[in-house]
Formats: structure tokens, sequence, C-alpha cells
């Protein structure tokens, strides 16, 4: 195994794919598995409209209003939701100021629990349903309880296995991501242009919530109390690598939180949905980096702060997938490639301006513009070319 | 030998001379340089990994079989090494004995439910079943 032990690395270039496959993978595959449960799940487009939760609060939309009403009740209904949001938002940053660190972390636990328990169970009896599984109820509850107990620790604990952390965080992202598809479309569409403008306020804002916790966080060198996934961190110096992580612990540790908004049926959490560089807190204790290795910290893609994407992004922009799936698989293609290069610009754009950037706006602008760009002109157009068999 | 250390995911660099000690067998007998969890060097140091294991292996007896199985993925290396680790090692191999036997009894059980059906249970099958017990009380449909 002598494979790069004595070459030192030449540019960024060697690590920063690796770097953006970790973060792009997690995300596909949430992508992915919503994509392929509203595939399973929904044979009936149309019969969401029972469905009720804070986001449905203002108005429910039926299918016999005119486009003008659904769209201004879709409007009411995103304020009522970006409005509960920032409420929650300046809740958690005034507990975070406040110091409350078991309070936020036992909340965390016990929303990771609810959503993996109740929504969880809600999902697979949908599945078990739709497939006639003959397993009993035994054997399920068994099974329910494992998955979810495992993820509460997976999430309550800070020094859990990497994988199953990460595995844990995109299964509760695939979980409130599917719940969220079953809004009213008019109502998805707007939440999301809504929500893309709010996390661009949050975040850019000196006034916004976000930006306050982050400030905060950096300051006292604590890290953020929300779920948010962590790439793996790509070794380079192991030894350098080792101390920091060691120095990392010995600070509080990851006490997360979510923001939970009373949904009638069943609870949703909001996590934060900003990415930070963990690399300003560490860079002290390696001022005798090389000078590749300083590059690559400075731009925050370095070896000990892994990227780090908010939950809430990965759920929103599932959202959007999911939704386009609803209309057709083109849609879905079209949309992924939105969100992947939104995202893929975000990260440029973090290695530009190195800081907390909000990682919706640019994804889900791209991924709605290109949805009704493939819905009202490239499906018209596709669909004549395969008529007319010129092209399939 | 030096493979000891790195078992890890794919995608990390195989970077990992973590081992200044260029004697391999040494490392072995030595076992300081040998990280106990499946995650290497940014994983748990030995002392908590004892601590955990323990943790893992009492939590586990609240009929939490994949616990257990979590237990030995994390401690993979400890199990893969026979000679490091003797107290981490203690308890994830009991973890897996709990594991294998928890699922084998329960794989039993819900072979039998499924392959056996109404034949083999009369009607007590219809009311075990786990999507009429969905439909008895509401719980299919989030709407």
């Amino acid at each position: 195994m002598d494979r790069n032990q004595q070459r030192p690395r030449s540019s960024i270039l060697d690590s920063l794919g690796e770097e953006l496959i970790g973060i792009l993978t997690p995300v596909s595959i949430c992508m992915f598995t919503v994509v392929l449960l509203v595939c399973l799940l929904n044979s009936d487009p149309s019969s969401s409209s029972s469905f009720s939760s804070i986001a449905t609060a203002a108005y429910s939309e039926t299918d016999s209003d005119s486009p003008w009403d659904k769209l201004l009740g879709a409007f009411l209904n995103s304020l009522v939701f970006v409005a509960a949001i920032t409420v929650a938002t300046f809740l958690l940053v005034l507990l975070f100021y406040l110091r409350c660190v078991t309070f936020l972390k036992l909340y965390m636990g016990f929303s990771a629990l609810v959503v993996l328990a109740n929504l969880g169970g809600e999902i697979s009896i949908l599945l078990i349903d739709r497939f006639r599984f003959p397993i009993d109820s035994l054997t399920f509850s068994i099974l329910l309880f494992n998955f979810s107990v495992v993820g509460v620790f997976a999430v309550f604990m800070s020094r859990f296995s990497i994988l199953i952390t990460q595995g844990y965080l995109v299964v509760i992202g695939v979980l409130v991501a599917y719940f969220f598809t079953m809004l009213p479309e008019w109502t998805t569409w707007v939440l999301l242009v809504a929500l893309a403008l709010y996390d661009l306020a949050a975040v850019l804002l000196p006034v916004g919530p976000l930006r306050l916790l982050v400030e905060m966080a950096i300051s006292r060198d604590e890290d953020i109390p929300a779920l948010v996934y962590e790439a793996r961190p790509v070794i380079r110096d192991d030894s350098r690598l080792v101390q920091r992580r060691v120095w990392r612990e010995q600070r509080s540790n990851v006490n997360d939180d979510d923001v939970e908004n009373n949904v009638v049926r069943a609870e949703e959490e909001e996590e934060q949905r900003s990415e930070e560089i963990s690399v300003p807190l560490i860079d002290s204790s390696s001022s005798s980096s090389s000078r590749p290795e300083t590059f690559l910290e400075g731009i925050g893609l370095g070896a000990s702060g892994a990227i780090k994407l908010g939950l809430g992004d990965f759920i929103f922009y599932s959202v959007l997938v999911g939704r386009a799936a609803m209309y057709d698989l083109m849609t879905v293609y079209a949309c992924y490639l939105a969100i992947i290069a939104g995202l893929g610009v975000t990260l440029m754009l973090l290695s530009v301006y190195q800081k907390a950037l909000p990682a919706l706006p640019v994804s889900i602008m791209l991924g709605v513009v290109f949805y009704f760009l493939a819905r009202l002109f490239l499906e018209v157009f596709v669909v004549q070319c395969s008529s007319n068999l010129v092209m399939f | 030998m030096e493979e000891a250390s790195r078992i890890d995911e794919p995608n990390r660099n195989p970077n990992t001379d973590r081992s200044s000690n260029p004697n391999p067998l040494s490392s072995i007998i030595s076992s300081a340089h040998v990280w106990p969890t499946i995650d290497g060097p940014l994983g748990l140091t030995e002392e908590a990994s004892v601590d955990y294991a323990r943790r893992f292996y009492k939590f586990g007896f609240a009929l939490l079989p994949w616990l257990w199985a979590v237990n030995c993925f994390y401690f993979w290396p400890v199990l893969r090494h026979s000679r490091a680790f003797p107290q981490i090692r203690n308890y994830v191999v009991r973890s897996a004995i709990g594991f294998s036997v928890f699922t084998s009894l329960l794989l039993a059980w819900a072979l039998t439910f499924s392959i056996g059906g109404e034949q083999l249970f009369g009607p007590v099958w219809d009311k075990l079943v786990m999507y009429n017990v969905a439909d008895r009380l509401g719980l299919s449909g989030l709407a």
C-alpha cells in the first residue's frame, strides 16, 4: 500500500472530486428513493385533497377552483408556512444563545424518533399494503422498533459509525420529503420558491436567523445544533486529522435540533439549510501545513472541514423531484440535472466566498424553471416526435 | 497487516500510513496503531470503544438485535484480528452471537407465518397479518 505515501497533494483536483461525490451521492440517493416511493405509491395523483398540515392551514386546494384562486391560496399557504419556519428558527437561535444544549439535543432525538417511527411506519404500511406483503404484525413492530431506536442513537450520539449516521439522515430526509410531496400541487411549487427566497434572506441578511446562528457557532467554536449531513472528511495527512478530530471532540458535542411545526396528522421537521465551513475553527492548530494543504483548507473543502449540507436542503430537493415525478419521468430527469447543477454552482460559490451559503435558492430556482420548461415545451416536442416516429 | 487500519469505505483516500512503525509484525503485537472501529482514525479511541461496545451490548437486550448488528459492523476490525483488543472483542463476539440467534428465531417465525399462511394458522392468520391490522387500526393512509 504505497499509493500516495510520499507524493504530496499537488492540486486541488486530487481531492475535489472525492469531496463533491461525497455530497452528491447522498443527495442523489435521497432524490432517487423519493421518486421511487412516489412512483410506487401514487396511483391517484388527484386524491390529495384530504391531506392537512400546517402548509395547508390557510387554504385547501380543491379541484374545482379557478387557477387564480389556487394561486392565491398557494401564496397564503406559503406565507403561513414561511412565517412558522421563521418563528421556529428564531426560537432555535434564542435557545442556542441561552445555551440550552441538553434541551436541543433531546428535542432532536425526540423528533428523529417521531419521524422514523411514525412516518417510517406509515410509509412501510403503505408499501406493505400496496404489495400485499405477508408480514405479521409482531415481526413488523419488532423491525420498526429496532429501526427507530437505532436511528435515534445514530442521531443523538456524537461518535457513532459515520456510514450509519449518514444512512439514517438520508432516510429521515426521504421520509419527510415523501410526506411533503402529498401537499397540493400549486401549494408545493409556490412553497418551494418561497422557501428558496427565505433561505436566501435568512443566511445572507445580517439580521437573518441562520446567519446569526452560524456566527454564534463560529464565535463559540461549537457545532450548530441541527440535523446536518456531514460528508466523510477526506483523509490527507492522518496525524493532523486525528489531532483535529480529537480537538473538536473536546468541545461540546453536536447538539442537533430541528424546528417542528404543529401538523395535524404527523410532524415534520425543518432543519437548517446552510452549508458551513468548519475549517476556520481548526486552521489554527495546523500552522505548519504545506502550501497545497493550506490552500485546500482555505477554500473550505479541506481535509478537516468536510462539506456539510443541512437536511432541509435534502428534503426540499427531493420534494421538487418527487412532485416532478408525479407528472412524468421526463420532468424528473430535467429537474434532477437542474438540481445537481445548482448544487455544483453553490459549492463553487462556497469555495469562492468561504462563508456559509444558502444551498436552496440556486437549485430550487433552476429546478422550478426546468420543470415548467420541460412540462410546457419539451413534452409537446418529444410527444410529437415520438408519434411521428422521428425520435423515441 | 497494515490493512487492519484500512478497513474503510472505498471513497476514502488510501493515504493512510498512520502507523509510523515500519515493522508490520510489531504493529500487530503492539496494536497501538490499529483502530478498533471501522471508521479508522475518524472513529473512537480504544478506551472509548470499550465503553461503547459494552453499552451497545447491554442495550441490545431490550429486543434490539439491530443494535447488536450495528455493534459488530462498527467494530469490524476487532472481529477480523483475533488478538487485538481483547476487551472489546468479548462484547462484540457476544453481540454477534446474540444477533444471529435472535435473527434466526425471528426469521423462522416470519417465514413460517408467510409461507404457512391460512392453511397452517387458520382464521388467526388474517387477524395477525400486517395489512389487515393496519386497516383495522386505521394506520394505513397518511391523509
